[in-house]
């Protein structure tokens, strides 16, 4: 029973979406196979991405010091940091999930959550989707939504950081150590 | 593959390059610890993909400008901001959708909340940001990216 209801802990996405395409193949069955249709194309559109992801992943676990990304993300970052990160943000590609193992892995390296909050939060901000931006909804549209986004950053990242408290990075610093310390 | 895929590669391809060049046995160890998150991982986006794919084909583009309706009033920013966050589809889809409904006559504070929330929100990899970050974590950015979507679009429909 217990281990039926740790499996289930770590496996509900899977069950939940499982029942969903049940219903939707008994109810509906073409939007069925439209949904795994456009599942599949998603997922193939961002397995490049994903692979990038977790080369960087493991290239920044093995090359980059933690005093670096301490120094120049970490606690003492300030403004500095978050602009890194509204900064990486922006330039980021592909859905956010693909991007959660670095963000965790910059956060185990001594990034601050502000930092990590920033890049999350400029993300939405979509470099290739600028010129459609533009041409259906014109400059000045454009250039306020990007700036309020950009913006907002800097808002949100130590709003949420405050709200989140201050014991909720330790799960990251305890696995990053106890990971150095194994290797 | 896209442009950006291609470059994204290249550049992952380049540094592992220069990483094997510095050290073979860091670059190894790089790759397994890559790898190893990679396989672990798999299974849970499979399941995030599916979950996309499932909620865009119920989700029809026509049946959020039925929910949004005209886009008025003082609730549409807000109503927007709900059914832009539980949107799943390409940030591409929104661009066309909030065109339309700007010539339906739909508020700027409307459709900029839209266009923001659509992106911003991410209710569909919230199980996934549960998983790498915590509930708390997660719920509080979820929230917090709302209440930020509504804001950004009344400012909008102030500014233009």
């Amino acid at each position: 029973m217990t281990r039926l209801r740790k499996w289930l802990g770590q496996n509900w996405l899977v069950v939940l979406v499982a029942f969903g395409y049940g219903w939707a193949a008994v109810r509906r069955p073409e939007t069925a196979i439209l949904a795994l249709r456009i599942g599949a194309r998603t997922f193939v559109d961002t397995l490049p991405t994903l692979v990038a992801v977790f080369v960087f992943v493991g290239l920044l676990a093995v090359w980059i010091e933690q005093r670096f990304i301490v120094r120049h993300l970490g606690e003492g970052s300030g403004l500095k940091g978050m602009a890194i990160g509204a900064g990486l943000g922006t330039l980021l590609h592909g859905p956010l999930i693909g991007v959660f193992p670095l963000l965790e892995g910059l956060l185990k390296k001594g990034a601050r959550p502000a930092v990590v909050i920033a890049i999350v939060s400029t993300w939405a901000i979509k470099l290739p989707m600028i010129p459609l931006e533009l041409q259906l909804f014109g400059w000045k549209f454009t250039l306020v939504r990007e700036g309020l986004l950009f913006i907002s950053a800097f808002a949100l990242a130590p709003l949420i950081e405050l709200a989140i408290g201050k014991h909720w990075i330790e799960r990251f610093r305890d696995a990053g150590d106890a990971e150095v310390g194994a290797r | 593959m896209s442009a950006t895929d291609l470059a994204i590669l290249g550049v992952a391809g380049g540094l592992l390059a220069v990483s094997w060049f510095a050290s073979r046995a860091k670059t190894t160890a790089a790759l397994k610890i890559g790898s190893k998150q990679f396989a672990n991982t798999l299974m849970f986006f499979v399941a995030i993909f599916a979950a996309i794919g499932l909620l865009e084909a119920l989700v029809t583009p026509a049946q959020i400008q039925s929910v949004l309706g005209s886009g008025q009033g003082v609730f549409a920013p807000l109503m927007a901001a709900l059914v832009g966050g539980l949107a799943a589809g390409p940030p591409a889809a929104v661009y066309p959708l909030g065109k339309y409904l700007l010539a339906q006559h739909a508020s700027t504070a409307a459709v900029g909340t839209l266009l923001i929330a659509w992106v911003a929100v991410g209710t569909i990899s919230l199980p996934a940001e549960i998983r790498f970050f915590g509930a708390r974590f997660a719920l509080t950015r979820w929230g917090a990216t709302i209440v930020m979507s509504v804001l950004a679009g009344l400012a909008m429909g102030w500014v233009l």
